[in-house]
């Protein structure tokens, strides 16, 4: 084939308006700060806003850590916005933020009984660039309607939610544009996408020293 | 009455001015009415108000009449019953003109006028309708208060400037009344009691100068005073028949016959005492409803309906700077077999707080064409769900997240959104702290309203040193001893912290990253002392 029609082509598929398997998910995006992990992801990284749960056996299995690249970036943004943590299951370390080169002012903790319901509203005021929450198996029931919800706060927002869940909510259809499987791993984590519109299916390794800085 | 009662001296008013004497310095008494200045009265624009405060009262003569029926063509009269008997106690002008009087017996009216239509009388709807045109009220000042049952009091003084003056004020107000679906007449003096005395008896009454009170109100018929027939009727067969008389009774014999409160009364006409006045406060709902004159089965037709409710909603919400996120329909069907339910209900969820009619409208439309009405309807109602504080704000040139727009008053509304429902503590921001204790080297902090656009702390990482484990992203609140640590997988350490012997408080600890059976890291410490317990502090994340 000839170069000049290659490149007509090229340029055709590059339309928004054709889709094509992975190449769906042409909305912006950001690094997540792991190569392996961006070219997984459909778009190269993580949406830019919308939710994004991940499915852990228990908490502290590398979760947080898989997030720390994306949340250092977020929080050297400007104009400044917050980080939500909400329902943290332990205290977030400010030292240890810190090392990671997380801006600790910019940090925002929330206890509360709801998570959903505090998720909905950091990110639908627009004052959060990005809201964590931890979600307890007994919490995840009829979590698909609430989503929606959270999603479409997201949205407005212009924000990016965290939603860790345990494994066995899994089994529950989700509206999340984006559900990772996250296993412990020697120096690292095993994921798999569970949904993704266009992602890699098969599961992959990712190890901490991956991480470009 | 003996006859030898009657007084024609003054002696209202000089015992109105030994009163006045000690705090005022002696003024001219009104005593006859005011020799007319000679300086010409000023334009409308700057008007010589020397009063201190300056109602307004909104009489409404109609009100029996508009709370049951628009008036229109029909000849209508409300009827009332009195000791048992129906009675005509309103009336439309129509209906007046045949004949029709206040008082009159159904039966007699229905003789005069064999297609009179007559209303049963609709207090609730009255009293509704009152506080419809106080809440109207409240735009133009924001202490308004009810005179039940049919007159609404605003203080005026501090909104004629805004308003451009008493008669352009006075006219908006009439207008928004009649927009109430209300006719207002409109009373102006120096204190409450004679704008109402005013606005009831007089064509119009518009008194801004203490000194033309009393001469302004003396013409004015005792019945404006709304006393007890009773009280009426022996003030006549005294011969007193206007308020310029009854203010010319003496003090001490008026107390005696008819009481201490109908003579504090008097004083508060006059102004010699101020009278508190209860401030009208909204209720927090909002709560509309239209009846169409006929069935509405069509979408589009019951939108039109809904229309002037919705921008009563949105004035609802300005007036309060209060925004909705539920807003709560019901449409009404006549009460037929074949309709099991009496009502369509319709909820409006909105995701962000909203306020303007626009755009509900919008929504509603969109609702609409999605209901199934099962029988044409007769009434729409509207209630507002819970009212949320919403600041107006301007809004800037870059929407949020666009060629990035500030963070504007979002986050400290945020702040008090989550606080709101889950108490302050709840909610905090992280600082950290020099200290090598590591439970001591961060702390809670007030969450940062206005965030720093370049995190300069982030930079500032200090360099490890030897020894030195990176740290946990979570800490544990307390650490929790481990009962079997040797099965954890020991990966680095130690690292050993000791501080803290100045306040009691001090730690001998060799910390450690671990790895339990799940593979999930650990940050660890054994004690330094006996008995050497092992701890877990934090966990990696």
């Amino acid at each position: 084939m000839p170069a000049s029609s290659d490149t007509a082509l090229h340029e055709l598929l590059q339309h928004p308006a054709i889709w094509r398997g992975r190449s769906t998910a042409r909305g912006a995006t950001l690094s997540t700060g792991f190569p392996r992990l961006d070219e997984a992801l459909p778009g190269g990284g993580w949406p830019r806003t919308g939710c994004i749960e991940l499915l852990t056996p228990r908490w502290g299995v590398g979760e947080l850590r898989l997030l720390m690249p994306t949340l250092a970036q977020l929080s050297q943004l400007v104009p400044a916005r917050w980080l939500a943590w909400i329902a943290p299951p332990f205290e977030p370390y400010a030292p240890a933020l810190l090392e990671q080169g997380v801006a600790i002012e910019r940090q925002l903790v929330v206890r509360a009984s709801k998570p959903l319901w505090a998720m909905e509203q950091a990110l639908g005021s627009g004052a959060c660039a990005a809201a964590l929450a931890w979600l307890p198996s007994e919490r995840s029931r009829g979590l698909a309607r609430r989503l929606r919800r959270l999603q479409l706060a997201a949205e407005r927002g212009q924000g990016l939610g965290f939603l860790f869940c345990e494994h066995a909510s899994a089994r529950e259809s989700s509206p999340a544009a984006l559900r990772l499987w996250v296993e412990p791993i020697e120096q690292g984590v095993r994921l798999r996408l569970l949904k993704s519109r266009g992602g890699l299916r098969s599961p992959f390794e990712l190890r901490w020293t991956d991480a470009t800085q | 009455m003996p006859r030898n009662n009657r007084v024609t001296s003054a002696r209202w008013l000089d015992a109105g001015r030994q009163g006045r004497a000690a705090t005022h310095p002696p003024q001219a008494a009104p005593l006859v009415a005011p020799v007319p200045p000679i300086v010409p009265a000023p334009p409308e624009s700057q008007p010589g108000i020397d009063a201190a405060q300056l109602w307004l009262a909104l009489h409404l003569p109609a009100l029996l009449l508009e709370a049951v029926a628009k008036v229109g063509d029909p000849p209508l009269a409300v009827i009332d019953t009195d000791r048992g008997v129906q009675r005509v106690v309103a009336m439309t002008a129509a209906a007046r003109t045949q004949g029709i009087q206040r008082g009159l017996g159904v039966s007699a009216a229905l003789a005069l006028l064999a297609d009179l239509v007559l209303r049963p009388r609709d207090l609730r709807r009255e009293q509704q309708l009152l506080i419809q045109v106080a809440t109207a009220a409240l735009d133009f000042s924001p202490r308004v208060s009810l005179e039940p049952p049919d007159g609404v009091l605003l203080e005026i003084k501090g909104s004629l400037q805004l308003f451009g003056g008493l008669a352009a004020l006075s006219h908006a107000l009439q207008q928004r009344c009649a927009a109430e679906g209300a006719t207002a007449r409109i009373g102006v003096a120096p204190n409450p009691l004679a704008a109402l005395a005013g606005a009831r008896t007089a064509r119009s009454f518009s008194v801004t100068s203490e000194a033309q009170l009393v001469a302004r109100l003396a013409p004015l018929p005792l019945l404006a005073l709304r006393w007890p027939d009773v009280t009426l009727d022996r003030l006549g067969s005294m011969g007193v028949r206007t308020l310029g008389e009854l203010l010319r009774l003496p003090r001490a014999g008026f107390a005696k016959r008819f009481g201490r409160s109908q003579l504090v009364m008097l004083d508060r006409l006059v102004g010699k005492l101020s009278e508190p006045r209860q401030i009208f406060r909204p209720k927090e709902r909002f709560r509309g409803r239209c009846e169409p004159s006929f069935e509405i089965s069509d979408h589009g037709t019951i939108l039109r309906y809904l229309q002037p409710l919705l921008a009563q909603l949105e004035r609802f919400l300005r007036q309060r700077q209060c925004a909705l996120t539920a807003l709560h329909c019901r449409f009404w069907h006549r009460r037929a077999d074949a309709v099991p339910a009496r009502f369509t209900p319709l909820r409006l969820a909105l995701a962000a707080p909203e306020w303007s009619a626009e755009r509900f409208a919008a929504l509603l439309g969109a609702h609409l064409e999605r209901l199934v009405l099962p029988a044409p309807v007769i009434r729409c109602e509207l209630r507002s769900g819970e009212l949320l504080p919403f600041a107006l704000s301007s809004s800037s040139l870059w929407q949020l997240g666009e060629h990035g727009g500030a963070q504007g008053p979002e986050a400290p509304a945020l702040i008090e959104r989550l606080r709101a429902r889950l108490g302050s503590a709840a909610v905090y921001g992280l600082c950290l702290v020099p200290e090598h204790r590591p439970e001591h080297a961060w702390s809670v902090r007030e969450p940062a309203t206005t965030l720093a656009t370049t995190a300069d702390a982030a930079r500032a990482v200090t360099p490890p040193v030897d020894g030195y484990l990176r740290r946990p992203l979570w800490l544990l609140q307390q650490a929790q001893p481990l009962p079997d640590a040797s099965r954890l997988q020991l990966l680095e350490g130690p690292e050993r912290i000791e501080s803290g012997w100045w306040d009691g408080r001090d730690i001998a600890r060799d910390y450690y990253l671990a790895r339990d059976r799940h593979g999930t890291e650990l940050w660890v410490y054994r004690q330094r002392l006996a008995p050497h317990a092992w701890f877990l502090h934090g966990v990696f994340g």
